[in-house]
């Protein structure tokens, strides 16, 4: 009797491991249906807005057939070892986009924002036949995305609003942007104001360097040489330290006058700053000293001076084209 | 001129006689100069105003000068944004034309009867010619009368100060920047003679200073620590007093003093960030060294070594000149427009230090060569031994020789700057042919004379809001939207029109009463800023209203997403309105030896739609070089035709 109850107890243990393994087997084999999909993904979309596939979830949620919600996914290589400078930026908007429309009056289980990393899904990028990253494409509720389903960045940009509008296209759900502020700029500013004010403070008793012309006369020479060299449009638009170009090399001057490159601001500011050194030097040739020392530095300065304004000619000349004067170097 | 600038310190008998008369003749000189290099485009084409702005001033001087101060007041125009007129009396700033206007008369008082036209084509180079002699004066006060010379020398070819003003470039620009170094100079001559005369000139920008000298006067009435105790209460309650108001002021929203281009020159990166119509602006971008290069040449080093030399010997005009030429480079290099600004202050530190440089070796010249006799005074003669002490004569000639190549070099630069970058005046085009001769294009000017001769004065022309200036001011007919770009609606409704079949762009038309319909096409002489490359703004603009929802923007780009005129070119592109006025009977024309026929020269490609008729329109007149194509509207057909 016990021994009967214990076969049975047994089998029916067995019987129901295996339930279980085929159940776990069958499951991927036929999918999910459509309401536990939607389930799972209003699921992930309460934890986080903008849901982040691998390569067997995308097959699951964006690829296989029962859907009726659309997803706008981007697909993006964002380790730092891929290098991809503006992925970093098409996330952020991409998230604010996602963010605003979680916390939106029009969020419904309609539309939801995933993105897939080249590194998480490499088999994405070969099945949708991608090179390039980031890429922000449209999968409707029924059938295959088109061609207008992929987002141009190229003409549109990838800002929140062009997002929010390809959106708004495609889908007929309107995302009105909401961006969080950004108080970096207002902490960074605070504190330096702080550190000045703490600073002076300190040396309440005495202020006298703020009076040393010297101080002040090199702060502006310098301020100015970091303007004319173009300093402040590499804060602006950003340009690469250097160039490959063409034959293989490493060019360090943009070729055109439309654009410059890290290095080459640093180059042109060595340059001015040379022949103004040189100036310096000639004007204070003069002050009262040995004479040989004022001559040297007199001819110290007139070298510098017609040295490096002929290397400025020609550093110009190589970016103008037609620019007809050179001198001492072609 | 460098020379001239030594031979004021050199002189002879007759010293100071002969001082004046090199300082007038180098002045004179400059002021000539100044003139004279901002003519390039008058001697090569004719004497006409530039551009689109300066139409529209040139066309309300005109009305100014003719119907005098009281009608210009009350002008409502109804030739512009037809139906909707504008009133222009009210709601610009007169300045450049009041100007203007008194030149003109006073030029008729004197008989000299000019033509109120070529009052405003060389209004600015007038303007530029003053500020050359501002200049003068106002480095002479800051520094001396040779770093003055210089500085003028300077100002007078500077390319970033020329580049909005030369002959036609009839703005607000022009005249600017001599009264702003004009108010510099009154406000330097107030800080050095103290008195209140100069300063009242001045007053309006530099209100601080009245303030000043009721401080000074108070504080020589009243005892010292009971002037200390009132200068801080009243300094903090107006800072405190000033610091509530503005922020009550801003939070209510009566005033927003913190627009988008605002802070965008206090934050670089705000525009880039926040705002994209205002970093698109290409005169808002930021500017690049080879930028700074083109337009200044030697100054962007001599300017650091100018203000080396002003801290070295610090007075209350030096700190001035210091202040404008610090936070005038900062805000040139966060926006291009802003080199206008700073080109100035650049001259003048820039004289400084050549002057400096200069009249230092050129005496050691002197010393070191055949001693001349009777130059100096003697006390000059000491300080010179004194200071050129170590100097050979050879290091300078050298110097010498160095800075008047430079200063060759920077004309020669200036010269061809000027003449190859900054003279064209866009309405009259020019090309070069194949053996090196110029092409004149007069399209434009071919085309308005022609509306003006051949449609009724009450016409109505569209087009799109690019050429509404030149048209009212030149065709003098009535057009629905120009550069003044208020009604967005307006101009939508117009891009709608352009975009759409031509049935629809009928229907709009009626609506809008127009008579005669204007496109600019380069196709056939390559002419790259013609309207079929402006197109796809007018399809934008024109998808962004309401009325304007079935023009979608994609409909017009290729399968591939491009935006193309051949055969690939979307239908919804190959049927509108504005390919087909562009592209009417220019299937049949061979533009370019070894390509069929229809082979537009801009966009590269054998046009897609070749044989079509206009059911609506009718052509009524294209340019000899097909830059410009008018077309008549044509009336409703008779019933039951």
């Amino acid at each position: 009797m016990k021994l009967l109850h214990k076969t049975l107890l047994s089998g029916l243990l067995v019987v129901a491991i295996f339930a279980i393994y085929a159940a776990a087997q069958a499951k991927p084999k036929t999918g999910l249906s459509l309401s536990e999909k939607v389930q799972n993904l209003v699921e992930m979309n309460m934890k986080k807005p903008l849901l982040r596939f691998n390569g067997p979830k995308f097959r699951e949620y964006v690829k296989s057939a029962p859907r009726n919600y659309s997803m706008i996914v981007m697909l993006t290589a964002l380790a730092p070892s891929r290098q991809c400078q503006i992925c970093r930026h098409a996330h952020d908007e991409f998230a604010i986009v996602a963010n605003s429309y979680r916390f939106s009056s029009t969020y419904s289980n309609k539309l939801f924002f995933a993105m897939v990393d080249f590194d998480d899904g490499s088999e994405v990028f070969q099945l949708l036949r991608l090179n390039t990253a980031p890429v922000f494409m449209h999968f409707p509720a029924k059938g295959k995305p088109k061609g207008a389903d992929t987002m141009d960045i190229h003409r549109v940009g990838f800002a929140a609003d062009s997002i929010a509008k390809f959106v708004a296209e495609r889908t007929d759900i309107t995302i009105r942007i909401f961006r969080p502020p950004n108080y970096s700029g207002t902490v960074a500013m605070i504190t330096l104001v702080a550190l000045v004010g703490s600073f002076l403070y300190i040396r309440r008793n005495n202020l006298e360097f703020l009076y040393n012309k010297n101080l002040w006369g090199a702060i502006a020479v310098f301020f100015c040489f970091a303007m004319i060299s173009g300093q402040m449009w590499n804060h602006i638009r950003g340009p690469p330290l250097v160039h490959k170009s063409q034959n293989g090399g490493v060019a360090y001057i943009h070729g055109s006058s439309q654009g410059q490159l890290v290095v080459e601001t640093y180059i042109v500011m060595f340059l001015n700053a040379m022949i103004v050194l040189g100036m310096i030097l000639l004007i204070e040739s003069g002050t009262p000293k040995s004479h040989n020392k004022n001559r040297i530095m007199a001819m110290t300065g007139l070298v510098l001076l017609t040295v490096f304004f002929s290397f400025l000619l020609s550093v110009f000349r190589s970016k103008a084209q037609g620019y007809p004067y050179s001198f001492l170097f072609k | 001129m460098t020379l001239d600038v030594g031979g004021v310190a050199r002189g002879l008998l007759t010293w100071e006689k002969q001082e004046h008369l090199v300082k007038l003749a180098i002045l004179i000189l400059a002021a000539v100069l100044s003139f004279a290099t901002r003519l390039f485009s008058v001697l090569r084409f004719e004497s006409v105003i530039h551009e689109f702005d300066p139409y529209f001033n040139y066309r309300t001087t005109r009305f100014l000068a003719e119907q005098g101060f009281y009608k210009f007041h009350n002008w409502f125009d109804d030739r512009a944004w037809y139906p909707l007129g504008r009133i222009i009396g009210g709601t610009i700033y007169p300045g450049l034309m009041l100007t203007s206007a008194a030149l003109y008369r006073l030029m008729w008082l004197l008989n000299v009867t000019i033509d109120i036209r070529n009052v405003c084509v060389f209004l600015a180079p007038f303007f530029s010619s003053l500020t050359t002699l501002v200049t003068y004066a106002l480095t002479k006060e800051i520094h001396s009368t040779g770093a003055g010379l210089v500085a003028a020398a300077l100002i007078s070819i500077v390319p970033g100060y020329i580049s909005r003003s030369v002959a036609g470039s009839y703005d607000n620009e022009g005249i600017a920047i001599f009264c702003m170094l004009f108010t510099y100079y009154l406000w330097i001559k107030a800080v050095k003679t103290g008195t209140i005369f100069w300063s009242d000139h001045a007053l309006g920008t530099f209100g601080l200073c009245q303030i000043h000298a009721f401080v000074d006067y108070l504080r020589s009435r009243i005892p010292k620590d009971h002037f200390d105790l009132l200068f801080k209460t009243l300094v903090s309650s107006v800072l405190t007093v000033l610091f509530v108001v503005g922020t009550l002021l801003t939070l209510t929203g009566k005033v927003s003093p913190w627009t988008g281009r605002f802070y965008s020159l206090l934050d670089p990166s705000y525009a880039k960030n926040h705002i994209p119509i205002i970093a698109s602006v290409s005169e808002h971008q930021p500017t690049s060294w080879s930028s700074f290069y083109f337009d200044l040449q030697i100054l962007v080093f001599l300017f650091p070594a100018g203000l080396y030399f002003c801290f070295s010997k610090l007075t209350d005009s030096n700190i001035f000149i210091i202040l404008y030429g610090v936070t005038s480079i900062y805000f040139a290099g966060v926006m291009v427009r802003l080199m206008l600004v700073l080109a100035p202050v650049m001259c003048v530190l820039s004289g400084i230090a050549i002057s400096h440089l200069l009249a230092k070796y050129i005496k050691s010249v002197d010393a070191g060569g055949s001693a001349k006799q009777g130059v100096e005074s003697k006390r000059q003669h000491k300080k010179l031994e004194q200071q050129t002490g170590g100097v050979k004569s050879e290091v300078a000639i050298g110097f010498v020789g160095v800075i008047t190549l430079m200063l060759i070099v920077y004309t020669l630069h200036c010269t061809w700057v000027t003449s190859e970058a900054y003279s064209s005046p866009s309405i009259v085009l020019s090309a070069r042919s194949h053996d090196g001769g110029r092409i004149i294009f007069d399209d434009f000017r071919e085309a308005y004379y022609w509306l003006q001769m051949n449609t009724p004065e009450d016409a109505r022309i569209m087009s799109w809001w690019d050429y509404g200036y030149q048209i009212t001011a030149m065709a003098n007919r009535t057009i629905l939207v120009d550069n003044n770009t208020w009604n967005n609606t307006h101009i939508s409704r117009v891009g709608q029109a352009m975009a759409s079949s031509e049935e629809k762009a009928y229907e709009i038309m009626r609506e809008l009463d127009v008579d005669y319909v204007l496109v600019i096409f380069g196709g056939l002489t390559g002419y790259s800023s013609d309207d079929i490359n402006k197109f796809l703004w007018m399809v934008r603009i024109g998808g962004s209203t309401d009325r304007g929802a079935h023009i979608r923007e994609k409909d017009y780009y290729a399968a591939n997403g491009e935006f193309r005129v051949d055969k690939e070119g979307s239908p919804t592109l190959l049927n509108c309105l504005m390919y087909k006025m562009c592209y009417y009977r220019f299937g049949q024309m061979y533009t370019e030896g070894g390509k069929a026929q229809g082979y537009d020269r801009v966009r590269a490609a054998e046009i897609g739609n070749k044989d079509f008729e206009l059911d609506v329109l009718e052509e009524a007149y294209t340019t000899e070089h097909w830059l410009v194509r008018i077309y008549k509207v044509k009336d409703l057909p008779n019933r039951g035709v």
